[in-house]
């Protein structure tokens, strides 16, 4: 064992663990906390690819401004017990056995795949490299990007007309 | 190069200078809304018309963007329905605060079903796929001082976001199963093990969604209501009819391998689709909700057609959505205008309404008929087409229940006619003065009703394109 895959299943663990703290955590600022751990080991998993860029983003965009948004919106609802809505004890059950299934589904069905002979290839690829990753994006990509910029314009014009109150 | 670009890429680039130019009018000085509006249409006329013109087969950006005859037309058929919501809701337009922005809106959604039916790959058609409901989302919203109207708006947001996470999920597993999203190389690919299928289902869950098959149609009947009937007519006829487009190419040209798989999951939810839709619009008394529950229905019998998997599917689906665009078009028309001019939307309020708006009755009458499959108008055509298709494997316990839901669909439609023509009413609504373009509008969708199913070469023309 090598420290990349002590690294990997470090941060697998941490990635994991902090995903059910996520949802099992009764105070909703403590789930926003763990979220944030969350991102930042997937940001470490992101450089174990090489991926340099994606990682730097993830932890700017998502685990800083995204979150912090998160954590405003949850400070000005101010959320606390009283406020929080009764679960149906059957509604849980049903959920519980709905959940259930589909995680034995995907058991099976990764089961039988062929993708578990084939591990991550780590620290090789060069593409995401800001410089490659730029030349790739203006290039081959460049229709899809185009598409995103026209997604953010018209998102920004109804964002405008329904926060615009006369 | 650039010239093949700006060929093959035409109906986009159109749009998009449709949409910048109206950025640059609102960003100036303001234009009033009875200049602006025939201006609008004016332009989405000259939209709809410039795709019959210097139309090319090919592929762009290595396979990533395609397009033949069959897609130009595919949409021309789009193109063609957002002309006629122009027109056809010019008393809800003329009052709106945001009447670029609105358009502008619109036509995004457009562009992004555009991309859509041409993408070549799994990225392109996801970007595209949310630029068809991100936009819509916000549309529904316009009636700005309307809670409901809100409430729809967020519906719409939610189910649209938890469907796109679906579809990611799908193909990042499709990924990681066959390694690539190019739609050219993945039918080789599939060889239909357990997690291509899960992965599969995911994609299938994701278009279910958008064509809001039963059980993922619970968010329709809310956000039709909700919203503004320029934009339910938007989803019901725009939005369903790119979705149909795309869904059926994918299932018969990238899916083919697994043909088994689907075939089974579209005889369930087309009957789960037909009944459910039939059933709950038998009791609605709101004339958008009931809309939203035919349109449910008749998106089960479009996958009766899809289920054929040869290209007779593909012709009677796209024929069927041409007939679908001026029948349900001109239902929305005349709810437009009678809702524009007296804010009725109730199905009650429809008693009498022939006394006094004989016009707008033969147009709804039409329009219900056309979407219960009654032989003269061109519906029953579209009906016949898809069920023949559906009938080729050879399944006959399948045709039989869609001929069952045949018949009760023509009860519901049949029960907003009588109360149009044979009910007495003490308050019918008053005699409305329609618009010149809102009439425009009606006798164009009532001509292609009637046309489009007397007129043999249309039919000829699309089974010549597939």
């Amino acid at each position: 064992m090598n420290v990349t895959q002590i690294l990997f299943w470090f941060l697998s663990v941490l990635a994991l663990f902090g995903a059910l703290m996520v949802v099992t955590s009764k105070n909703p600022v403590h789930s926003v906390l763990w979220l944030i751990a969350t991102f930042f080991s997937i940001s470490g998993h992101y450089i174990l690819l090489n991926a340099q860029f994606l990682a730097i983003v993830n932890i700017i965009v998502y685990a800083g401004a995204i979150m912090v948004l998160f954590l405003f919106v949850i400070m000005l609802m101010n959320l606390n017990k009283t406020t929080e809505p009764k679960k149906n004890r059957w509604l849980k059950l049903a959920g519980g056995v709905a959940g259930g299934c589909l995680l034995l589904v995907f058991i099976a069905a990764l089961k039988s795949s062929e993708i578990t002979q084939q591990t991550a290839e780590v620290k090789t690829g060069d593409i995401g490299l800001i410089k490659n990753l730029g030349r790739e994006l203006f290039s081959t990509y460049v229709v899809p990007f185009e598409i995103s910029s026209i997604l953010f314009l018209s998102a920004m014009v109804g964002a405008v007309v329904i926060g615009k109150k006369e | 190069m650039l010239k093949d670009f700006l060929i093959l890429m035409k109906p986009e680039l159109v749009v998009t200078a449709i949409l910048f130019l109206l950025l640059f009018i609102k960003i100036g000085k303001g234009i009033k809304n009875e200049t602006m509006l025939p201006l609008i249409q004016v332009l989405l006329l000259a939209n709809f018309l410039l795709g019959f013109f210097f139309n090319q087969q090919g592929v762009l950006f290595e396979g990533a963007y395609s397009t033949t005859p069959l897609i130009v037309f595919q949409k021309n058929i789009l193109s063609l329905g957002v002309y006629l919501i122009s027109l056809l809701c010019t008393d809800w337009l003329k009052k709106s605060q945001n009447l670029p922005e609105f358009f502008m809106l619109m036509l995004s959604a457009l562009l992004g079903m555009f991309f859509m039916i041409s993408s070549g790959n799994l990225l392109i058609f996801f970007l595209s796929l949310e630029l068809a409901t991100i936009p819509v989302a916000a549309m529904a919203n316009f009636d700005l001082d309307k809670k409901i109207a809100s409430e729809a708006a967020m519906k719409m947001i939610l189910s649209s976001a938890f469907s796109s996470g679906i579809l990611l999920f799908g193909i990042s597993l499709l990924y990681g199963a066959t390694g690539t999203i190019s739609f050219s190389e993945l039918p080789q690919l599939l060889d239909g093990s357990p997690l291509q299928v899960l992965a599969f289902v995911f994609l299938f869950t994701a278009f279910a969604f958008k064509l809001s098959i039963v059980p993922f149609h619970l968010w329709t009947a809310d956000v039709y209501e909700g919203s503004p009937i320029a934009v339910s007519s938007f989803l019901s006829v725009i939005s369903k009819g790119s979705v149909a487009f795309i869904f059926i190419s994918t299932l018969y040209k990238v899916f083919q391998p697994m043909h088994d798989v689907w075939y089974n999951m579209l005889v369930i939810l087309a009957i789960a689709t037909m009944v459910i839709g039939n059933l709950f619009a038998i009791r609605q008394q709101n004339i958008k909700r009931f809309l939203a529950f035919s349109s449910i229905a008749q998106v089960g019998f479009i996958l009766v057609g899809i289920s054929s998997n040869d290209h007779t599917g593909l012709t009677s689906v796209v024929y069927f959505v041409l007939i679908y665009v001026f029948s349900n078009l001109a239902a929305f028309g005349v709810a437009s205008v009678i809702s524009g001019q007296t804010g009725k939307e109730n199905i009650d309020d429809y008693k009498g309404l022939y006394k006094t708006n004989p016009f707008l009755s033969w147009v709804l009458a039409l329009a219900l008929f056309s979407l219960a499959g009654i032989p003269p108008t061109a519906g029953f055509f579209g009906k016949l087409f898809l069920v023949t298709a559906g009938a080729s494997n050879g399944s006959y316990g399948f045709i039989t229940v869609v001929a069952l839901n045949l018949i009760v669909s023509l009860y519901y439609y049949l029960r907003i006619i009588r109360a149009v023509f044979m009910d007495k009413n003490e308050q019918p609504i008053d005699k409305i003065k329609i618009n010149p373009a809102a009439k425009l509008g009606l006798l164009i969708c009532g001509a292609g009703i009637i046309l489009v199913g007397v007129l043999s070469w249309i039919y000829d023309y699309i089974n010549s394109l597939t």
